[in-house]
């Protein structure tokens, strides 16, 4: 009975989420060399649910966000899908496990060879998901149409706005209806309209198909709005974790400047010290750095 | 001083060590691409881009190394009144040494810094981690049909530099400095074997190998920005350039021992 017990208490121990838990991460830390960017951060992500990382500009969302699909390695700590471990898998194993998620960059990393259409066809050729090929333009035009890009389908990257290429790489992240979504900064550089046609995408995503979202952003009515849950990352660590009503009302002045879009005073302080534009003098080593 | 010695060897061993992975994982990626249908549609693409468009410059390279020769060698070839062997001079020189390195080295200007600029910018662009984030393997994807055409087409490249070689030798030995269009040729003939253009060929193989799998090495590691793609091309030219001529000097002694073994010495002035 003893023993029972403790192989029970074990195996909690080595998959730390309940059922309920599609992604985690545990202790994860992440150095790039000397600089420490993740400090031992901790997480863990609920099936079904949308869940926005804010934290301001460097403060490590996209390592955090990579870590989930093993884009990046953790220098220490594990991350876990379904509960098994995939930070230590090889990148082939890890292959069979991405095709189960959708990952949006912060830059689109749309592929520049390759027309729009080719591009959200990309996924869905590499791994067969189509029987019948004559259906693909209609997929590839109802992928786009969702992003309310239909009718783009011969352009390539470069003849495209920021804002149109990013809702590109956000057509070809869900062209393999994939169980888990990972949004960088999906609204980053739409207009306000935009910006609410693609909250409206997450969350629809989220009714219709069950999908995981996690989404990174600096947007907070867009996190308001989409999330079940919101984390903020501030130097590495977690410093908030809850619904909308619980970062609103968070006592820690981080967090409420962050979401206010409020200077701290130490920034203030410097920009003080560094006086006016006319004061200001740019001396030759300036530019060296 | 030592531990700034100490820490750059070890850097260059993991460098190395890197490599050698990156080497390894491109010719299980080539290998495991044979069997894949998926694979020949890509290596097709690459073959246009890496082998068709190169087919002029390597023209031109090889029928300038022809005639120069012939320009340079005649004057002290007919002063010995040997005039009538520049034929097998050329002909030798350029089907063994001088079309597949000369050729090598071209495309290592215009095939290795096409690839390493376009997987440098891919990288820090982030679409190789796009490929990889899709569920597909990058080596896969973008070095083993890179590697593939260069490896079916450099040999290929190198017949057509031979050829103009020989073409342009002839058109200034016989045509303009008049020696005898026989004479010329029955020398060649009976100087330059089949070996020597087979190896020379073989030799293309190797060149092209070395030149797709650094220069896609430079390309995916690549650091950021505009400043590190334009110096990871630098990098795979000089690499290319270094390997290829360390290589064919390897080749040129391992071929030797072998054609040692078979034949008897062969004298080309006797
Ligand atoms: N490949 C890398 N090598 C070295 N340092 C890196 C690398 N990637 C990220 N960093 C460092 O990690 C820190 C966090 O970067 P990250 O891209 O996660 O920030 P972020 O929170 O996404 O910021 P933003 O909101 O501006 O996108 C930065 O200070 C950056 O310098
Ligand atoms: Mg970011």
């Amino acid at each position: 009975m003893n023993t029972q017990n403790q192989t029970t208490q074990e195996r909690r121990d080595s998959a730390p989420q309940g059922s309920n838990d599609i992604l985690a991460a545990r202790n994860v830390t992440k150095r790039f060399g000397p600089h420490l960017v993740l400090d031992n951060v901790s997480l863990s992500i609920e099936r079904g649910k949308t869940t926005v990382v804010i934290g301001p500009s460097g403060c490590g969302k996209t390592v955090l966000i990579k870590h989930l699909i093993v884009l990046l390695r953790p220098t220490s700590g594990e991350v876990y899908f379904n509960d098994s471990r995939i930070d230590n898998l090889s990148e082939q194993d890890l292959n069979e496990v991405r095709t189960r998620f959708g990952f949006l960059f912060q830059g689109g990393a749309l592929f520049d060879s390759l027309s729009v259409f080719e591009n959200i066809v990309f996924p869905i050729r590499q791994h067969n998901r189509v029987k019948d090929w004559s259906h693909v333009e209609d997929i590839v035009k109802s992928k786009l149409a969702m992003v309310g890009l239909d009718g783009f389908q011969n352009y390539y990257p470069a003849n495209l706005s920021g804002g149109q290429r990013k809702r590109v790489a956000l057509a070809r992240a869900i062209a393999l209806n994939p169980e888990v979504l990972l949004y960088d900064e999906p609204t980053t550089g739409l207009d306000p309209i935009r910006s609410d046609v693609i909250n409206e995408l997450v969350l629809k995503l989220q009714r219709e198909l069950g999908v995981t979202t996690v989404v990174v952003t600096h947007d907070m009515t867009s996190a308001y709005k989409i999330a079940d849950r919101i984390i903020m990352l501030h130097n590495g660590k977690i410093v908030a974790d809850g619904d909308a009503d619980h970062i609103r009302n968070h006592p820690h002045p981080v967090v409420q400047q962050f979401i206010n879009g409020q200077v701290g005073e130490d920034d203030l302080a410097i920009l003080r010290m560094t006086g006016t534009a006319s004061q200001t003098q740019f001396l030759p080593r300036d530019f060296e750095a | 001083m030592f531990e700034v010695l100490g820490a750059r060897a070890i850097d260059d061993i993991g460098n190395i060590g890197q490599f050698g992975r990156f080497c390894w994982q491109t010719t299980a990626a080539c290998l495991r691409g044979c069997w894949n249908h998926k694979t020949y549609p890509l290596v097709w693409a690459q073959m246009h881009i890496i082998g068709v468009r190169s087919v002029p410059v390597i023209m031109i390279t090889g029928a300038f190394v022809g005639m120069t020769l012939a320009v340079q060698a005649y004057d002290q070839l007919k002063a010995m009144g040997f005039e009538e062997r520049l034929g097998v001079l050329i002909n030798i020189s350029v089907v063994k040494e001088l079309g597949p390195v000369l050729a090598a080295v071209m495309l290592a200007g215009r095939v290795g810094g096409a690839l390493t600029a376009e997987l440098g910018t891919m990288n820090v662009t982030e679409q190789i981690d796009a490929v990889r984030s899709i569920g597909t393997d990058p080596i896969w994807y973008l070095v083993a049909p890179r590697v593939m055409a260069c490896l079916l087409l450099t040999p290929f490249l190198i017949i057509y530099a031979d050829l103009l070689g020989i073409l342009g030798g002839f058109f200034v030995g016989v045509k303009q400095l008049g020696i005898n269009n026989w004479a010329y040729w029955s020398f060649s003939a009976s100087g330059v074997e089949l070996w020597d253009v087979v190896v020379g060929i073989i030799k293309g193989l190797f060149f092209g190998g070395a030149i797709a799998v650094i220069s896609c090495y430079k390309g995916f590691t690549c650091k950021e920005g505009a400043q590190g793609v334009g110096q990871a091309c630098t990098e795979a030219f000089v690499s290319s350039f270094i390997s290829i001529l360390v290589l064919d000097f390897v080749l040129a002694v391992m071929f030797k021992a072998i054609y040692n073994t078979f034949w008897p010495f062969r004298s080309l002035v006797g």
